[in-house]
């Protein structure tokens, strides 16, 4: 048994911590352990760049969104009247009431239910009720400590994250190479940007947070986990004339999913820095999609033939940015984690609009996030059933190790990046690399490849 | 579409009829009950007006009703392999009159204990139906379910409720 925790201290050690990830496998600790989810919470999600919302959802001065930025933290992003956008921490400076309790909605300024104190919509106090019951006792009203105190945030085209960390780097370095599919999602809207849009959907998973990870460029899964769907689709249209299934975006959003090894192998998977990767680029399971005439029309008119090729040619299935936000630039939609214990999470499904693109986008969106990620599809729930069992199988201790092998002695180092097949584990290797240095604080690198430890 | 007056109790056996269908789900013959143009709605916000526009849990039309009454039977749907039972009670049925199409637009409230995947749920709200009379009996050409936690997250759900 390894010992991470002191008994008597009950601190961490680094170095053991490190040794449950090792280049090809994983300790069935990661999953199961209570107090490593726990530190899980601080080194990772206490250090990484989390996903809190996007500017869209605070368009006005005092529009705000609130939400968590780990397992407890409440935080409130919020536009200030200056304009500009904040996250802060909810919680009330006097006796620590969580000043906002309703998911959105404007403010002139926060008052607290209990005594009043008041707070300007850019953090600072604005006024206690019966101040002069302070006066001579030492408390200054202008000392900063009596503001909601701020988040380090930043935004990329409108993506706002927020670290708890002073030490993480900038927002841009931290995403890197990743970057370009945040940005092929906006520049699929004609106009170069997107909005929140069409509301969200909360699915409770009863599993630690890293097995949906880990399924997001899983391409090993799909036929055999999601088989039946596909057959269900596909026998259900053999029954319809063929101009009936033409007219239905369910008979192109679903049969992808009983793709081949080979086709998925095509896809390639790319890993960078932070844990953060994607798979698909040349192709992917939305590579077919047909493309609506007056969507297309648009894009035309902003980009020119050329560039709108480029842009739409660009098809990646999933991308995570570690470990809070996955999105699908091909379908505008994004998945959000976030983690409540070691063994339940909430996963948010959003929806964006690309702006000047026709309404039918969003609906196809907004289609394609019914039919797969949510709790009532027939795609996402037989993904859980597997999450579900993997926590409950990793409670044996027939063996202590999760393997992750799959081609890893063809992964392919480049400049900024790792790339590999489409069937490899070089997604997991890249989560687990950050994992074990965020955890065991060690530096982070560039994923790379390596010799096999056998 | 028929001029004959609604019949409550006809009506009411109608629904109770529906959700005997649900409690040991039978898709093949509950889908039946339905028109071509039917839709199953399960809004993810009270009040919420549009299924088109803004996420829903459940937007299914009849087409979607085919493809999904034969993956929950498949053998291969890992998420099946746990029975679901249900156990429905129907109340407050009122039938309002009818609506521009000519259906019969009915309102009840509905409880469900659930039971999946070693867990015992409730879920609990109205239903609105929008049925079709004719001299067969009735047809439902819509049906949307108002959950009072429909804005929680949700677990997994294999089935219409």
């Amino acid at each position: 048994m390894i010992e991470i925790f002191d008994p008597n201290t009950h601190q961490p050690d680094d170095a053991q911590l490190a040794s449950l990830v090792q280049p090809t496998k994983l300790h069935r600790r990661l999953y199961i352990d209570e107090q490593i989810f726990e530190l899980e919470m601080q080194r990772i999600w206490g250090e990484a760049w989390i996903f809190i919302g996007h500017e869209s959802q605070v368009k006005n001065p005092g529009d705000y969104y609130t939400t968590q930025i780990n397992h407890r933290i409440p935080v409130i992003l919020v536009r200030d009247r200056s304009g500009a956008v904040n996250v802060l921490h909810n919680r009330c400076a006097h006796k620590g009431a969580k000043l906002v309790d309703t998911v959105e909605g404007n403010a002139r300024a926060f008052r607290c239910c209990y005594h009043g104190w008041t707070f300007n919509t850019d953090g600072s106090l604005l006024k206690i009720p019966n101040e002069s019951g302070y006066e001579g006792t030492g408390f200054n009203i202008q000392d900063p400590s009596n503001n909601l105190q701020k988040v380090r945030c930043a935004s990329h085209r409108g993506f706002v994250f927020a670290t708890l960390s002073d030490t993480a780097p900038e927002l841009n370095e931290w995403l890197g190479g990743a970057r370009e599919v945040l940005d092929n999602l906006c520049d699929r809207a004609p106009d170069g940007e997107v909005e929140v849009a069409g509301g969200v959907l909360r699915y409770e998973h009863d599993c630690n947070w890293k097995l949906f990870l880990e399924n997001l460029n899983d391409t090993m899964h799909p036929m055999v986990t999601h088989q039946s769907v596909v057959q269900a689709a596909e026998d259900y249209i053999a029954t319809l004339p063929p101009e009936a299934s033409d007219q239905r975006a369910e008979a192109e959003i679903i049969p992808p999913f009983g793709a081949s090894y080979e086709n998925f192998e095509d896809s390639g998977i790319t890993g960078f820095a932070y844990g953060h990767h994607y798979d698909g680029g040349k192709t992917s399971i939305h590579a077919n999609y047909s493309v609506n005439p007056d969507y297309w029309a648009a894009m035309l008119s902003s980009y020119g033939e050329q560039r709108s090729k480029e842009i739409l040619s660009f098809n990646t299935h999933n991308t995570l940015y570690y470990p809070s936000l996955t999105i699908k630039s091909a379908v505008q939609n994004i998945r959000v984690m976030r983690p409540v214990a070691v063994d339940k999470c909430i996963i948010e499904t959003w929806s964006f609009r690309l702006k000047g693109a026709p309404d039918e986008m969003l609906q196809r969106t907004l289609l394609y996030s019914r039919l797969i990620n949510s709790s009532a599809s027939m795609v996402g729930p037989d993904d859980l059933e597997a999450y579900s069992r993997i926590q409950d199988g990793l409670q044996s201790n027939g063996s202590d190790w999760v393997e992750m092998h799959r081609q890893f002695n063809r992964d392919k180092q480049l400049a900024d990046r790792t790339v590999g097949g489409g069937t490899s584990d070089l997604d997991m290797r890249t989560q687990y690399q950050a994992w074990q240095a965020y955890m065991g604080k060690l530096a982070h690198h560039i994923p790379t490849g390596g010799v096999s430890d056998e | 579409m028929s001029d004959q007056t609604p019949d409550l109790r006809a009506i009411e056996a109608f629904l109770y009829d529906e959700a005997n269908l649900l409690d040991n789900p039978d898709l093949d013959r509950w889908i039946e009950l339905y028109s071509e143009d039917a839709t199953y709605w399960m809004p993810v916000l009270p009040n919420q007006q549009d299924p088109l526009n803004h996420i829903s849990i459940f937007y299914d039309d009849r087409v979607m009703m085919e493809v999904r009454r034969r993956n929950f039977v498949h053998p291969r749907a890992a998420s099946k392999d746990h029975a679901v039972r249900a156990s429905h009670i129907i109340g407050n049925v009122r039938c309002s009159g009818s609506n521009e199409q000519g259906d019969l637009v009915v309102t009840s409230n509905f409880q469900c204990v659930l039971y999946y995947r070693r867990e015992q749920r409730l879920y609990a709200g109205t239903y609105l139906h929008h049925l079709i009379q004719s001299d067969k009996g009735f047809k439902i050409r819509h049906k949307k379910v108002n959950l009072i936690n429909c804005d929680a997250p949700q677990k997994t759900l294999t089935i219409y409720l």
